[in-house]
Formats: structure tokens, C-alpha cells, sequence
């Protein structure tokens, strides 16, 4: 692989920062247009209610009322990412299934209007019995809050592999734990908002999110418009990580008030909506049984997982799956039994979060300690032994195509002395490790792919073209730069047009972690047959080999004599005297088995590659208040190869945050079906005097597929920052934890059984 | 309803607008002035994305109700340009990678002014305890702290 490269790896500034540091960047909330009109939503008091009657007459007499809608205005479609998961109608004609949930707008000329003529609008409900916690939701008798699903179950996933009842029998050493954790909040800075503008039989929409042609899918189904006719827009998106993968009740809302009223509408949720009515992450319940050898080789593993799914199915079968599958592209074991239950109760939507499956891995990684302890090994030797490389499948049949487990296992010890302080941790004090590894993309049909357009303008200079998605990752400036590369043309002299329905073909979005691997890889591919027409008509100018041309600078030149060159311009007018302009395509389609599906076949390549990191988190214990404090905190990442190591770094640390200090601090507190803590307040988002000192490491294992070897560049620490501080507090305490986060009172819970016990 | 007329200067402007007893400053910023840098983000308080200098001080503009700042000098992101010339936090900002998805961005800035304003050679711990009013989602704060420690020695 060539390896010297102009500037990918170098750190450079992002393309999209200077118009953050001013204040100029547009977010959806800053939008305006003539007309237009601000929406407001009734939301359900219930957790569990049937509607009788919503009047909507009172509402509509209110002076500057333009429109006003409920589930009755809508086609009662209900949406779901898959054909046996639709069962969200997001405007309801029959019954609320949680507080807060959307069931009648108003779009008036301005809000304290709109605010006015909600308080108008009369819903008749009959109050259902509710039910709030995933185990009593699964028994028989509990309130049933889907007919077509028995016991509330929305998703079974069954993965068996091998045969775990006979390896668990013959294993040296077999232990069985139970692990709870507590769903996050998403917490993006920028709470939910659209605007939707109806015109002329067409639907365009700006809104944060994640993939803007599954969004359009989404709502031309519901909306019985054909796609063409809906038309998502590019706008900056205030933080995602997880939380705008998928449509949202506030789109349809918006784009039926913008129907009828014939005047764009906006709708911003409050912080406190943003909470209880867009998605929220997935409680968890999971027990993990353990069956090793004498040296620490697993033999086999048998699980049961309980997600509490909230009210809807949402991405339930991907959701209920994606914590086992980070887990075993990390490590090796011939036999495994997954059972994972996703179970409805009367609780807001959700969805996937960066760290979803804190329960399942820190529980994972925890237990694994304690084994290797009453085995003689430490957590280093037994990772080390049970981690895959490259070459080797998993469990469920994925090939590791790049692997740096390893190194990042190896860097990160040694950063921390981590062997020589495990082994004798001082009083409340511990350190602890956390590794994981995590897909590339994953099976999402015909959208797994990517393309891109480039052209090159009669000025020189390029315009990129894909339907890849920023949501503040940097994946636009990631493209800037990888396009600046290929080309040799400043990243200042490309522009970007992404993330629009209309002008830009299908993409995953920043969605499955498939960003860098797939969509930077369209983009490399493009440029590099624009390339081609650039040095044909070079070398022919020039009179030099087409192997000798080199571009750089906006200029191609002869890589043996640099003086002769000339301006990549010239080139690009001399085609457009051909009448062959400079234009071309490049997409890029992961090696995927398509055939896997996440229920009915659970086995096949998940994604074209994997990324793998270690954390280690170093914590202290106050055994007065139970309260843990985290002086260092360390990662190591294989993302293949960063292609800027700033942005990536950035990546890093802000997963040390929101899920390293967010193991102590964050989780939803319930009193049944209302969210107790939906501001920021309650909700202990980690502040900068919470913040360790962080030390991040790169691994470059070059990926082979990767555009310049990359892979997901952060995920892998927002996964792994979580385990490593559960297993540095049960160094610290010499005891295994039984809920997460681990907050003061559950820390002083730890303390005093461990007390008792002596 | 009864209005109240309210004069104060934002950035290099002077402005009087007639506004209602109970409106908030960063309302009138981003609805009637077009000032749309400051962000609300909680709408409470909590969060800092709003953040304003306002005489000097930071402010949560959602916090503050425009009669009340007749006769300041207020400060928005958008008034820190200079001459065409960024200020040297937003230039730091951008050099050491501080900015991610970019809606704390504005509020952080403005908290890291005034405290610049004040005391022209904070200590890391000074920045840290200062910028710990803002809540940033995305970076983990250790950039930002960065970019404050280097617009501080350029300023």
C-alpha cells in the first residue's frame, strides 16, 4: 500500500468548523422561511390508555390556528424497519401506549398561539392497566400492550452454535451471573426539530438525522406520497449517537400540519420532550454463564438477555442482537447460546445508543476477570488468549478480515502498568479492563452500499456528491480529505453536497459505523476515476507516462522532472473542449452475506470489517460516600488507519466521557411510566471538572478493504470505556456488581455486603 | 399586550425594539435579531449553549428577560470577528479539533471570552472549573480545555 501519503493521516482543521466557531452554521431550529408556522404537540398523560375521541373543533376556531391534526388526519400506517416490526402508527387511532406520546398538533402563525389552541383540543381516553417492568410485561395475565405479540414479546433472538451443555459440563471452571443496567439518555446537545414544507405536491424536510433516504422511505410510506415527492435536506445535526437513526413521530406530525395547512411548519421539541418522546436507550436484564478451561480458554458461553423495548418495536430485532454480536467479534468461543428477549412495556420508543449492551459486555468482561483470577491469570493473559485475529471467524461465521486487538490489548497494559497494579490494587483503588470490537456496517440490504458523484469545475476545483451523513462525527470533512487526497487538489478547493435526498444516491448514513468504511470508500473510488481522466490528458499534454504523472496541489506534474506540470484547471478545460467533461461515479458495497437476517438466520459476514480497541479505567472509591472519582483513563483503538487522528482522538474522548464517566453518573430513573429525570438538571451529563485525563493510542492495522486502511474510527471506546470502568470498580472492591451505573448508593451497597461477608 | 421598549447594543449595533415584559433574551437574539449562534439547547439554564457576554459577564440568554438588559453591551459568537479577523478562541477552537457537532460550540466560546477577558493567563484548573458551566455532549471537553490554554496565550 502506498504509504506517502499527502494528507490523510495528517491532523488537519475540519471542513465544517469555521462556520461552528462563528455561528453560522445552520441547525434546524435556526431555519426560517416566509409563512411559516409553529407546531406544538398534545402528548398522552397515560402510560396505557384507549382513545375515544379526539375533537379537534374547539382548537381550530383559536385566531391564528392554521391546521390542527390527529391519528384520525393520517392513513394509519404504521412504520417499522422491518416487515414483521411494523407497529407504529406515531399518530394513534386507538390507543397511547405511553406518557408522552404524540396524539394531536397544531400549527399556528406563532407558539404561545399554537400553546393556546392545544389546550383546547378534548381526547377522551379509557385508562388501560400498564405495565412498566420487562419481567412482570412477560408474564401471563400482564397487560397486553400489543395483541398480535403473546407476552409482550417483540423479539426472540436464538443464536446456538456448537453444543454448550455438553462443553459447559466438561469445563474446568463454570460460573453464572446476572447483570441489570439502566437505559441512557441520548442527550444530544441539540434537542429534536424539523421543519416540513409542503409545495406543489412535494414534501422537502430538514431535521437531524442519521440516513436521509431511510427517512424518506419512511415517510413516503406513511404519508402515500411516492418518494420523489419527499425530499430530505442537508442541515447540521446537533449530536445523534444512536438517537436519529430512525424516523420520528415530530416528521409525520410536521409533514401532515404542513399538508393541510399549505405553509411550511416547524416543530422543536423541549428538552424535557426530547426526553420522554424521542427515543430513549433499552434497559437490560442479562445473566451470562461462563464455562472455561484450566487455562483460561472459553469453552462456552450461554446467555439470556431481557431488553426492556419500551411501548413500539423500533429497531427491536437489530437492538436485541448487536450487544452478543460487539461481543464475539471480540473473542473466540466454539459454543454459545444466545437467548435474547426484547419485551414491550409502557415506556417511551427506543433505539440504539453507542454503548448499547452495557449490562451484557461489562458484565461479560467482569466475570471474566474474576474466572481468570481463580485460575492464576490476570485480565491481560486471559484477553490475550481468547481474542480473535485476523483470519479467524466468529462464533456466527464472520471472517476478521484486520485485526489489532491484540496491540490494543498490549499498548494499553503497558501505558498503565496495568498487570502490576491489577494484581495489587491499594485500598479503593482499582483499575480495570474493557475491549470490544464492532462491525463496519452491517446487512442492511440494497442501502449497505455507497456512491458518489464527483466533478471536476472549469476552475479546477471539485464538487463531491454523496448521501453520506455528519451527524458532528466529522465524517464531511473525513470525505474532503480523503477526496483531497486522491485528487491532489486542496481540501479548501472542494465542496460537498451530502445528506439530500434529491441530488445524492443511497447511502447507510452515519448509521452501523459504516461511514468511513463505506461511504469514504465511494467517495476514494470516484475520485480515483476522475483521476484517471486527469492523468490521460496530463500525460498526453506533458508528454509523460501516465504511471509518472503525480497530482498535487492542483497541479499534475511529472513525477520524475517536477518542473514540468501544469494546472489540473488546464487539464479540465481541455475536456471540456473534448465535450468530455470531467465527471465520474464510484460506489463501494461492503462483503456482506445477505442472506443473514438478524432472527431467521443469524449466521454469515456481518460486515465488510471489524475495528477493535482496550480500554482501561483507573478509579477511585470514597468509602465515606461511595462516590468513585477517575484520575487516568486510557484507550487504545485499531481503527484501521485514522485519516485524521485529531477527529479521531476526538472520537475517543468523547467516549470516555459518555460512556466511561457516564458508567458512574447516567441513567433514566423511573416511577413507573414516568421518566423521572428528562432534563439536564436531573440527568448527570459528565462536565469537564468530571473528566479523567485521557491518553488515547492509535493502532493502525490497514485494513486491506478500508479507504486507506480505515475502519470505524470511536464506537469501539464508547463500547469498551463502559466495561473497563465496572471492572476497575470490581478490582477496586474485590466484589462483583450487580447493577449499573454504578452510583454512590450502589457503590456503598458493594461495600457493606462485602463487609458483611467478612 | 403591553410592550416594552428596550435599547441596548448587540455586537456593533445599537438597537430598540418594543418587546413583551416576559421575553427572553435569547429569543429576541435568535427570533427578532436574526443572532441565531446562541443556541437553546434546555431552555433552563442547565446547559450554557445559549451563553452571551452581557456587560462583561456570561449570561444564560435563556435566563435573562430582554427588559432587563436596557442599556448593556452584549456580545454574541457572531461579534467576536474582528476586522475579518477571528478571535483567537475561534481560531484555537478550530486548530485543535474542539468543535465536534457544534451546538455547545457558540456558549462555550462566549464562557471562555469572558473568562479570557478577566484574567488573561487562566491556570488549566481555572478553564476546567470555568467551562465545567457548559455541557458539551460530544468531545469530552480535553480539546476544548486545549483551545482555551491556546487562544490564552495569543491573546
Amino acid at each position: 500500500m502506498k504509504d506517502d501519503l499527502n494528507i490523510v493521516g495528517k491532523r488537519v482543521v475540519r471542513s465544517d468548523s469555521l462556520a461552528k466557531v462563528t455561528g453560522q452554521a445552520r441547525y434546524t431550529a435556526d431555519l426560517k422561511f416566509p409563512n411559516m408556522l409553529v407546531a406544538k404537540v398534545l402528548r398522552s398523560p397515560y402510560p396505557h390508555a384507549k382513545i375515544v375521541r379526539i375533537d379537534l373543533k374547539r382548537a381550530l376556531k383559536v385566531p391564528g390556528v392554521k391546521a390542527a391534526i390527529s391519528g384520525f388526519d393520517g392513513y394509519g400506517i404504521k412504520w417499522g424497519v422491518f416487515r414483521y416490526t411494523q407497529d407504529h402508527a406515531m399518530l394513534h387511532t386507538d390507543k397511547v401506549r405511553y406518557i408522552g406520546e404524540d396524539v394531536a398538533a397544531v400549527a399556528a402563525v406563532d407558539e404561545e398561539t399554537a400553546m393556546e389552541a392545544l389546550s383546547y383540543i378534548k381526547v377522551d381516553y379509557e385508562p388501560l392497566p400498564a405495565v412498566y417492568d420487562p419481567i412482570e410485561s412477560m408474564k401471563d395475565g400482564a397487560p397486553q400492550i400489543h395483541s398480535e405479540y403473546k407476552n409482550n414479546i417483540n423479539i426472540h433472538i436464538h443464536i446456538d452454535v456448537g453444543e454448550v451443555d455438553r462443553a459447559m459440563g466438561k469445563a474446568f471452571l463454570v460460573r453464572e451471573d446476572t447483570f441489570k443496567a439502566a437505559g441512557e439518555a441520548y442527550a444530544m446537545m441539540e434537542p429534536y426539530a424539523v421543519v416540513a414544507s409542503y409545495v406543489n405536491g412535494y414534501l422537502d424536510l430538514w431535521m437531524p438525522n442519521a440516513g436521509p433516504h431511510v427517512r424518506a422511505k419512511a415517510l413516503s410510506n406513511m404519508l402515500k406520497l411516492p418518494l420523489n415527492k419527499v425530499r430530505i435536506r442537508h442541515i447540521n445535526s446537533g449530536g445523534a449517537f444512536g438517537g436519529r437513526s430512525e424516523v420520528a413521530p415530530g416528521d409525520l406530525v410536521a409533514s401532515l400540519l404542513s399538508i393541510k395547512a399549505g405553509r411550511p411548519v416547524k416543530l422543536v421539541l423541549s428538552r424535557e420532550e426530547n426526553a420522554t418522546s424521542s427515543r430513549q436507550v433499552h434497559d437490560m436484564i442479562a445473566t451470562v454463564k461462563t464455562g472455561m478451561k484450566k487455562d483460561g480458554t472459553i469453552v462456552a458461553k450461554d446467555f439470556k438477555v431481557i431488553y426492556d423495548g419500551g411501548a413500539y418495536s423500533s429497531t427491536g430485532p437489530i437492538a436485541t442482537s448487536i450487544p452478543f454480536y460487539v461481543y464475539e467479534e471480540c473473542y473466540r468461543f466454539p459454543n454459545v447460546r444466545y437467548n435474547g428477549y426484547r419485551v414491550f412495556t409502557n415506556k417511551g420508543i427506543r433505539g440504539m445508543y453507542g454503548c448499547h449492551g452495557r449490562a451484557f459486555l461489562a458484565g461479560n468482561e467482569a466475570q471474566m476477570d474474576i474466572m481468570a483470577k481463580q485460575l492464576g491469570m490476570d485480565p491481560v493473559e486471559v484477553r490475550l488468549k481468547n481474542g480473535l485475529r485476523s483470519g479467524e471467524m466468529t462464533a456466527t461465521k464472520s471472517k476478521i478480515t484486520s485485526c489489532g486487538l491484540k496491540e490494543t490489548i498490549i499498548a494499553a497494559s503497558e501505558k498503565t502498568n496495568f498487570k502490576k497494579r491489577w494484581a495489587k490494587p491499594s485500598r479503593l483503588k482499582g483499575v480495570g479492563m474493557g475491549c470490544v470490537a464492532i462491525m463496519c456496517g452491517f446487512p442492511m440490504g440494497f442501502r449497505s452500499g455507497s456512491s458518489c458523484y464527483v466533478k471536476i469545475n472549469d476552475d479546477g476545483q471539485v464538487t463531491i456528491v454523496t448521501g453520506l451523513v455528519d451527524n458532528g462525527q466529522g465524517n464531511e470533512s473525513m470525505v474532503i480529505q480523503v477526496a483531497s487526497e486522491v485528487l491532489g487538489v486542496p481540501m479548501g478547493d472542494i465542496n460537498l453536497v451530502n445528506a439530500d435526498t434529491e441530488v445524492t444516491n443511497l447511502d447507510p448514513g452515519a448509521y452501523s459505523q459504516a461511514a468511513a468504511f463505506v461511504g469514504a470508500n465511494a467517495v476514494r473510488v470516484a475520485c480515483e476515476n476522475a483521476r484517471k481522466r486527469i492523468v490521460a490528458i496530463a500525460s498526453e499534454k506533458l508528454g509523460v507516462k501516465e504511471a509518472e504523472i503525480g497530482l498535487k496541489d492542483g497541479l499534475a506534474y511529472s513525477i520524475k522532472k517536477p518542473d514540468k506540470k501544469m494546472p489540473i484547471s488546464w487539464v479540465v478545460r481541455e475536456a471540456f473542449f473534448r465535450g468530455e467533461p470531467i465527471v465520474a461515479t464510484g460506489s463501494f458495497f461492503p462483503n456482506i452475506d445477505f442472506e443473514r437476517e438478524w432472527v431467521s438466520r443469524p449466521w454469515g459476514q456481518m460486515a465488510g470489517t471489524f475495528s477493535f480497541g482496550t480500554s482501561v479505567a483507573e478509579v477511585n472509591i470514597d468509602s465515606e460516600t461511595g462516590k468513585i472519582t477517575m484520575p487516568r483513563f486510557t484507550s487504545a483503538h485499531d481503527c484501521g488507519r485514522a485519516i485524521n487522528p485529531m477527529a479521531v482522538e476526538g472520537q475517543m474522548e468523547g467516549s470516555i466521557q459518555q460512556a466511561g464517566v457516564a458508567a458512574i453518573t447516567e441513567g433514566n430513573l423511573w416511577d413507573k411510566g414516568h421518566l423521572l429525570n428528562p432534563d439536564l438538571l436531573e440527568y448527570k451529563v459528565p462536565l469537564a471538572c468530571d473528566m479523567p485525563d485521557m491518553d488515547t493510542i492509535i493502532i493502525s492495522s490497514r485494513d486491506p478493504a478500508g479507504p486507506f486502511g480505515a475502519k470505524e474510527g470511536g464506537l469501539t471506546v464508547r463500547m469498551n470505556a463502559y466495561s473497563a470502568v465496572a471492572c476497575a470498580v470490581a478490582n477496586a472492591t474485590g466484589e462483583l456488581f450487580s447493577e449499573l451505573p454504578l452510583t454512590p448508593d450502589r457503590v456503598m451497597n458493594i461495600l457493606e455486603r462485602k463487609k458483611g461477608v467478612k | 399586550m403591553k410592550t416594552m421598549k428596550v435599547t441596548f447594543q448587540v455586537n456593533s449595533d445599537k438597537v430598540t425594539l418594543q418587546v413583551k415584559p416576559y421575553e427572553t433574551l435569547l429569543e429576541t437574539l435568535r427570533e427578532r435579531l436574526a443572532l441565531t449562534g446562541a443556541k437553546e439547547a434546555c431552555g433552563m439554564g442547565s446547559c450554557g449553549a445559549c451563553t452571551v457576554v452581557v456587560d462583561g459577564i456570561p449570561m444564560r440568554s435563556c435566563l435573562v428577560l430582554t427588559p432587563e438588559v436596557n442599556g448593556a453591551v452584549i456580545t454574541t459568537v457572531e461579534g467576536l470577528k474582528q476586522d475579518d479577523r477571528l478571535h483567537p478562541l475561534q481560531e484555537a477552537f478550530m486548530e485543535k479539533g474542539a468543535v465536534q457537532c457544534g451546538f455547545c460550540t457558540s456558549g462555550m466560546i462566549m464562557t471562555a471570552k469572558a473568562l479570557l477577558d478577566r484574567n488573561k493567563k487562566p491556570t488549566k484548573k481555572e478553564i476546567i472549573t470555568t467551562i465545567s458551566s457548559n455541557i458539551c455532549r460530544c468531545t469530552g471537553y480535553k480539546k476544548i480545555v486545549e483551545a482555551v490554554e491556546a487562544a490564552a496565550k495569543r491573546t
